[in-house]
């Protein structure tokens, strides 16, 4: 059994081709695929940022071929031309393993540590699951994925520290306000960053919004949406000593609040602070402002700044996360390299029940037994098999996890008398042959 | 027993320190909790340890420089753990918890020396004064604490370097309340306490000035944190002003009752 991965993602394929080859529902062509000969089992990862497919297959160059055409033809219901081969990556047993693994704990994303790809790698499984492309193999490697990428939130900070700017906004809220379910925020312009940022603070809790523009119009559709209050400038000053948050993202040459002004905002405080985060370009707010002892001013550059040392930080957790993965996969090896046995330990079993099953016919009818002394005799029969059989299965299976397991199978096989005809092997001597038989 | 169960206090009391200390380097919430229970257990013992003085016989003082602390420490966890209760402050834990620590192994390392000869006819204003001066100070140094944190993590917000939001530790505004609600329960208790120790003078001497070092300094300290008091209550302090003040009021309180005894 040979594990195959064939893709492209953003390292290798330009947008427009992602596009091309991104299917919205894979799975016709999918069914499609796992129909061939070639290709045992499969699941379709599409995402904006990669297409890849991952197959098991018994006769790898064969299924080589069949993925790369599927790839070409038949996702995308068009052909693609052969440019498509030179975005082509590919990746064969353990690599393809380890891809796996890897892509699942976003070590592989554009966004490192982002964590939609583990939900899309999720939804990928289970539509290969209802297609029934995947079959025992892929169920555990996906499994082992899942697995793997919690280990790696769990144990390590590559996917704790925002990247995006609102993102950051909001835990820089976390740090000043307790909560924002009770905090007030004024916003200071209209537009579409404005809009983001407020956004991800009201899925923090924050509900009581003041919109605050130059355009009334404006001010109040964002009012509209966001379940705020819409207001003209000149209430500014009003605004900004109830305010706990000020966002700030309006056109203007000059900032349109100085020090000055916000200090005398803050007189009637007591002491509550202000965050003031100022998205304006050039900026809304005075730099000077944040010489105000309980004012904490974050403009564009500092969010930036703080977003990308989180970064930072991220990467600087990777070696931890690949080590997990390096570990993770080491599991998934040994239980792929124990499925070696299993043909070996099926055949051990059959051999075994059927010398037993042939036995007690033997002795059943002469001795007339009942149907509980029958019973009786079955379980003992068989629990005389399993207990017998249990250490050889055991030690098989450890040794097919060894790469010299083999040989161990082999040995067994001949041992055991595996490869005879299954119908010459019915009838086993009487007795224990003697040393002079 | 008094040294025993204090030695438990003050272990339990490291160890709620200790897992503090580890949650907070892990980002582990999990472990904060658990050092606050261990405080809370910390607390307990420390109680039994407070409640065995009173079984002695005779009952030691508890004017005695390390009873006066450990009995500080444990009104200051006490405080700690039923303010934790309303807003998320288990992050503080890793600054009650050693000072708290440092307070109940003081008394662990010896029982009090004090005769209680020295207090005959003084009837009960020997203890009211410790009592109601020791819990002031207590919650006065717990609104010391939460100053120093809110300092530390303001100094990290406003150079635009900020903590990761998954460290246990309590916000901006949490760390302010706790200085606020300490400082406007302890000064009155400190004032009472004050109070209860020249009644206590002025049953012994007949003056209630008798012009002590002891008098003096705590004198001092409760002006301070009488100025304290008014700039956050009256003049509308800033919260970072008033976590300065809060940190520099409180070393000047420990200075005065426990450094100036220790000195002289």
């Amino acid at each position: 059994m040979r594990v195959l991965l064939v893709g492209m993602s953003h390292r290798t394929a330009p947008l427009d081709l992602r596009e091309r080859l991104a299917a919205p529902d894979p799975l016709p062509a999918l069914r499609k695929l796992v129909a061939s000969e070639e290709v045992d089992e499969a699941v379709i990862l599409s995402t904006c940022n990669r297409v890849e497919v991952v197959a098991t297959t018994r006769s790898l160059d064969a299924a080589r071929l069949r993925v790369r055409s599927f790839l070409r033809r038949e996702l995308a219901e068009c052909d693609l031309g052969p440019e498509v081969e030179s975005s082509l990556y590919e990746h064969v047993d353990g690599d393809a393993m380890r891809h796996v693994l890897r892509v699942a704990c976003s070590l592989d994303s554009m966004v490192l540590g982002e964590p939609q790809i583990l939900g899309q790698t999720k939804d990928a499984y289970r539509g290969a699951l209802e297609a029934r492309a995947a079959g025992p193999v892929l169920g555990r490697l996906f499994q082992q994925a899942f697995a793997t990428a919690k280990r790696v939130r769990a144990e390590t900070r590559v996917a704790e520290r925002p990247l995006s700017v609102a993102r950051v906004a909001v835990d820089l809220a976390k740090r000043i306000f307790e909560g924002l379910a009770d905090k007030r925020a004024l916003l200071l312009g209209a537009g579409e960053m404005i809009e983001a940022a407020v956004e991800a603070l009201r899925g923090a809790g924050l509900a009581h919004i003041a919109v605050a523009n130059r355009t009334p119009e404006r001010a109040s559709e964002l009012a509209a949406r966001c379940g705020g209050t819409a207001h003209g400038l000149e209430e500014l000053p009003r605004l900004l000593a109830e305010a706990d948050l000020l966002l700030a993202c309006i056109a203007a040459p000059q900032p349109l609040l100085g020090a000055a002004q916000v200090e005398a905002a803050l007189r009637p405080r007591r002491g509550r602070p202000l965050f003031v985060i100022d998205l304006g370009v050039p900026r809304n707010v005075e730099r000077a402002v944040e010489r105000l002892d309980d004012v904490y001013l974050y403009d564009v550059d500092d969010l930036a700044a703080v977003a990308e040392a989180n970064a930072a930080a991220r990467h600087q957790e990777r070696a931890r996360a690949e080590a997990i993965v390096g570990e993770e996969k080491l599991r998934f090896d040994a239980w792929l390299a124990a499925l070696r046995a299993v043909p070996t330990i099926r055949h051990l079993r059959e051999r075994a029940e059927r010398i037993r099953a042939a036995e007690l016919e033997r002795v059943a009818g002469p001795l007339a037994l009942g149907e509980a002394e029958r019973e009786a005799v079955e379980y003992l029969t068989r629990s005389l098999v399993n207990k017998l059989l249990h250490a050889p299965m055991t030690q098989l299976r450890r040794a097919a996890e060894r790469e010299e397991g083999g040989a161990m199978l082999e040995v067994a096989r001949l041992l055991f008398d595996l490869d005879a005809d299954p119908d010459a092997v019915s009838e086993p001597p009487d007795r224990e042959p003697s040393d002079d038989a | 027993m008094m040294a025993p169960l204090h030695q438990l206090g003050a272990a339990l009391y490291l160890a709620a320190a200790l897992l503090a200390w580890a949650g907070l380097a892990l980002r582990s919430g999990r472990l904060e909790r658990a050092s606050v229970l261990v405080l809370a257990a910390g607390a307990a013992v420390h109680l039994a340890a407070l409640a065995s003085l009173h079984r002695a016989d005779p009952p030691p003082p508890l004017t005695d420089p390390a009873a006066a602390l450990s009995f500080m420490a444990w009104i200051g966890v006490l405080a700690f753990l039923a303010l934790q209760r309303r807003a998320r402050l288990a992050g503080l834990t890793v600054l009650v918890a050693p000072v708290a620590f440092v307070g109940a192994f003081a008394a662990a390392l010896r029982a009090p020396a004090v005769s209680p000869a020295a207090f005959a006819g003084s009837g009960s204003w020997p203890h009211a004064h410790v009592l109601l001066a020791s819990a002031g100070a207590a919650l006065i140094g717990l609104s010391g604490l939460a100053g120093l944190l809110f300092l530390a993590e303001h100094r990290r917000l406003k150079s635009h370097r900020p903590l990761d939001a998954k460290l246990p530790l309590p916000s901006l505004e949490a760390l302010d309340g706790v200085n606020r609600v300490a400082l406007a329960l302890g000064f009155p208790l400190l004032t009472l306490g004050v109070a209860t120790g020249m009644l206590w003078v002025a049953s012994e001497r007949g003056t209630f000035w008798s012009g002590s070092v002891h008098e003096v300094w705590s004198t001092l300290a409760w002006g301070v944190c009488a100025l304290l008091v008014a700039a956050r209550f009256g003049a509308g302090q800033g919260s970072r002003q008033a976590a300065v003040a809060a940190v520099g009021g409180f070393a000047f309180l420990l200075f005065a009752l426990i450094g100036v005894e220790l000195l002289a």
